[in-house]
């Protein structure tokens, strides 16, 4: 029992820790939302002057003028409350609305994304580490290659040839606009549709990672005692690998699994960027952009919470299945 | 692709939105081949699709009065009179019907349409009009022009705004930009935060479909002065400026506004669009000015700021930095060409000069105390003369406009570097003045009128000491003499235009003798548009509007002025 308080408590000064500097952080940015507000109108056509700027100050809630530390104070108050504050970007919305319209799109996308690179990642993985010296070990360095290739660049191409060039999918957006937005096959169809080439490129560049790690977990599998003793049983090749190597070789990627979930929420600021995919991701971007701190503050939350629940399932649960990590702390 | 998008929000150099009224990309295959037809596919020819530059979701917000409005103005809630910045035709009547001052400004009185009703069938009436400027007056959150008079109601169809002190200069303002609001809803909801998602006006648009990504605003069949022939405006959510070319090359949208790749050849490249090129955009590199205020550096002496004015190679600027969109300039900033009648006759040279004059540059520095060194470059007690230019990462033709002028700066013997940073950095060195020089350009005010750049950019009311945030006037400049001219400006009639140009020659003398904002070029706004769907795009003689599509109202005008083509 006393491990799992440890844990608890370590996690609650992270949790505390990553508030703190939840706040700290956005407001370190250069300028303010007001003034940042007030260039955009400016650089639209609109007419500025002294009036602009005292009537958004007052608007947008001028308390820069509170201490710091009694902004922080209310600020933590808040937070557990529940309330996120309102966003300046998307003025009068409050965060939690912004963040619940953006979410869902983000974890579906990257979340299916991410499930899927891991499946092919680690089964390609088992496969070329069954086989190690043969041909198939150049898919190592072809993957990492796709891994390396910066991202933005891998996505662009794509792009350029199976949406701009051939056609194949729509460059960009969530959805097919003409559609509502709703629990129908043929909007769900469209958001399968419209997801497929972001998806494609987060797999194409993940799945190196997940590959390399299985297939050298494999070959050092493979040379353990029950392996042999399995073979010398004469068991099939294929219970083998499944049964005996690569069910012990996956367990680490198990784990990298689990917390690399907890990074789904912050989504992909380029993916999102790249295809104007409506989740977390470009949120992310306008709010800083906008000086929005209460946006950020948010956003931030929400992935600080997704990664810290992750690695505390992860902790939990090795502490369940692997009797050795209780003992040892 | 983040900065582009937030590049493309920029007005200034036209970078602004296109847009292209055509159908959907769905439809956008066929369209060419059956558009006029039209009876299959539910009236998408005489739908227009519009990309304002929005990059990610829309967030529904039809306040009129938010911050965050995502469109509405002029198309579902209407303002008194039309009034725009691109030419100088007399206010348009919209919701009002005329309008008249009294002798020394202090009273406006305005007749109002007989007959109009809301979008929900409710009578529209004097009431509504008070309702909506006592709203500004009692919400000063909302009050963004400083309307600070008296409202009241005559009878059903006659309203009158009293001030006390003469308000001329505020008149464009009221008249064309408080958008009208219908008092049976407003009285009940909170004016700041209500984002009006149902929003109710008189527009001749009402709103149809809303989603994240696109929205939709539908034909109001009962509009005052007939329904419009464009049924229904799509707006898009896309990435950005490159989204926004790709979507014009695949047909895709109607109208953007925003610059494309060799814009001279817009209707050979994307057959079926025409482009147009509006200069509103004064380019300048503005500078810290006013030593008394606390700037720094050696741009506080005039002779710097107007070697540097000498120095400029405009012409190789405007090939290699803006493909030849930018147009000329006079150092009044008063706008060429509609602007040309207000400059005095004192100043020598109307426009900027095209070519670099360095014996003029020598003779001004010389003339401060500069000696050029062993190296070519000015230097004045051992300091080489050497400045910053501040731009934002990104901002790609001012970038290479900065290049080019730092080449040409340090032939003629001036040092100067490009300083890239962010929009928030940048945003925040200028308004603190905590910078040497910026490269921006300066906007016009809400009519075609000098006064406005004048009282936005070079009054003391709108600036502040260094460290302090100043709201426009960022160059810091401060003159006893020009703020007397704003004020007798301000009480004169616009009519008296020789009682005008007495002050505008004062504060032209000015500006031109400081230079605290350097002039460089006016830069253009390109919009490209779909004129083989559509017909009654506005032209260079014909400038009913301005023609970019994030200018509102000016956009509705147009939306109200197209035909889908073969009707």
């Amino acid at each position: 029992m006393n491990y799992y308080v440890r844990k608890l408590g370590f996690y609650l000064v992270a949790l505390w820790a990553a508030l703190t500097l939840n706040f700290l952080i956005p407001r370190l940015l250069p300028g303010n939302p007001v003034d940042i507000l007030l260039a955009k109108l400016q650089q639209r056509g609109g007419t500025v002057n002294a009036e602009t700027r005292q009537a958004y100050t007052l608007l947008l809630g001028g308390d820069d003028s509170q201490p710091l530390l009694v902004q922080y104070g209310s600020y933590l108050v808040n937070t557990f409350k529940g309330d996120l504050g309102v966003s300046v970007t998307y003025f009068p919305a409050p965060v939690t609305e912004v963040i619940a319209t953006s979410l869902p799109w983000t974890i579906m996308l990257i979340g299916i994304a991410t499930v899927l690179s891991f499946i092919i990642g680690v089964s390609l993985g088992a496969f070329v580490g069954w086989k190690p010296g043969t041909w198939l070990d150049s898919l190592v360095p072809a993957t990492t290659l796709l891994a390396a290739v910066p991202y933005f660049w891998l996505a662009l191409i794509l792009v350029y040839f199976l949406a701009s060039t051939l056609g194949l999918f729509p460059s960009q957006g969530g959805y097919d606009v003409v559609l509502t937005p709703g629990w129908n096959m043929e909007f769900i169809g469209s958001a399968v549709y419209y997801g497929f080439l972001p998806a494609l490129t987060i797999v194409i560049a993940s799945l190196g990672g997940w590959l390399l790690g299985m297939r050298n977990m494999m070959v050092s599998t493979l040379s353990e005692d029950y392996v042999l003793t399995a073979q010398a049983k004469g068991l099939s090749d294929a219970k083998i690998l499944r049964g005996y190597a690569a069910r012990n070789a996956v367990l680490p990627s198990i784990a990298g699994f689990a917390i690399s979930l907890g990074f789904v929420v912050s989504g992909s600021v380029v993916t999102e960027q790249v295809f104007s995919y409506p989740g977390i991701g470009s949120k992310l971007l306008s709010a800083v952009t906008n000086n929005d701190y209460a946006l950020m503050q948010g956003l931030f939350l929400f992935i600080t919470l997704a990664v810290l629940g992750a690695n505390l399932v992860v902790d939990m649960f090795y502490g369940l299945i692997d009797p050795r990590t209780r003992a040892r702390s | 692709m983040i900065l582009r998008s937030t590049r493309a929000r920029r007005a200034v150099m036209g970078l602004a939105v296109g847009a292209a009224a055509v159908s959907l990309a769905l439809t956008g295959c066929s369209s060419s081949g059956d558009g006029g037809s039209g009876g299959g596919k539910g009236g998408s020819a005489d739908t227009l699709v519009v990309y304002t530059g929005q990059a990610g979701d829309y967030q529904i917000n039809f306040n009129p009065y938010s911050p965050t409005k995502i469109g509405g103005l002029g198309a579902i809630y209407e303002s008194l009179f039309f009034v725009t910045n691109v030419n100088t035709n007399e206010p348009k009547p919209l919701l009002g019907t005329e309008y008249a001052w009294n002798e020394d400004g202090t009273q406006l009185d305005i007749t109002l349409r007989d007959g109009v009703t809301w979008t929900d069938g409710e009578a529209f009436d004097a009431d509504d009009v008070v309702f909506t400027f006592q709203l500004l007056l009692d919400n000063p959150a909302l009050n963004t022009m400083g309307f600070g008079g008296d409202v009241s109601k005559v009878d059903a169809t006659h309203v009158t705004l009293t001030f006390d002190e003469p308000a001329f200069v505020q008149g464009p303002e009221l008249l064309g930009k408080v958008f009208i609001v219908p008092e049976h809803i407003w009285k009940d909801i909170d004016p700041t935060t209500d984002v009006m998602a149902e929003p109710i006006g008189t527009g001749p648009y009402v709103l149809g479909e809303f989603k994240a990504q696109a929205f939709t605003l539908t034909a109001n069949e009962d509009y005052w002065d007939g329904a419009p022939a464009v049924k229904a405006v799509r707006y898009l959510s896309l990435s950005g400026n490159t989204a926004g070319v790709d979507a014009l090359k695949a047909g895709t949208i109607d109208w953007q506004t925003g610059p494309v790749p060799d814009i001279q050849n817009v209707s050979k490249n994307y057959p079926g669009y025409d482009q147009i090129t509006i200069g509103q955009n004064q380019m300048a590199l503005l500078t810290c000015s006013s030593a008394d205020l606390g700037c720094e550096g050696p741009q506080t002496d005039p002779a710097v700021r107007k070697a540097i004015y000498y120095a400029l190679d405009r012409g190789q600027v405007n090939s290699l930095a803006f493909q030849n969109t930018a147009s000329d300039m006079s150092p009044t900033f008063a706008l060429l060409p509609a602007q040309e009648q207000f400059i005095s006759s004192d100043i020598e040279e109307k426009t900027v000069p095209d070519a670099p004059d360095l014996d003029k540059v020598d003779e001004l520095l010389t003339g401060a105390g500069y000696a050029k060194g062993s190296d070519g470059v000015y230097a004045k007690d051992g300091e080489p003369l050497s400045l910053t230019i501040e731009v934002v990462t990104g901002w790609t033709d001012y970038i290479t406009a900065i290049d080019t002028m730092s080449q040409q700066l340090k032939a003629a013997g001036i040092n100067v570097t490009a300083a890239q940073s962010s929009w928030n950095e940048w945003t925040d060195k200028k308004s603190k003045g905590t910078y040497e020089l910026a490269i921006d350009s300066l906007g016009q005010g809400v009519s075609s009128d000098p006064y406005y750049l004048y009282n936005n950019f070079f009054s003391t009311a709108n600036t502040a000491k260094v460290g302090e945030a100043a709201p426009v006037n960022v160059a810091r400049f401060s003159d006893p003499a020009v703020d007397d001219a704003l004020a007798v400006l301000k009480s004169t009639n616009p009519d008296d235009t020789a009682a005008r140009q007495e002050q505008f020659d004062i504060i032209q003398d000015a500006i031109v003798e400081d230079m605290p904002y350097i002039p460089i070029l006016t830069g253009g706004t390109t919009s490209e548009f779909n004129s083989a769907d559509f017909t009654g795009w506005p032209t260079e003689d014909d400038l009913y509007a301005f023609p970019a599509i994030w200018a509102s109202p000016d956009n509705v005008e147009i939306f109200k002025a197209l035909k889908p083509a073969g009707e």
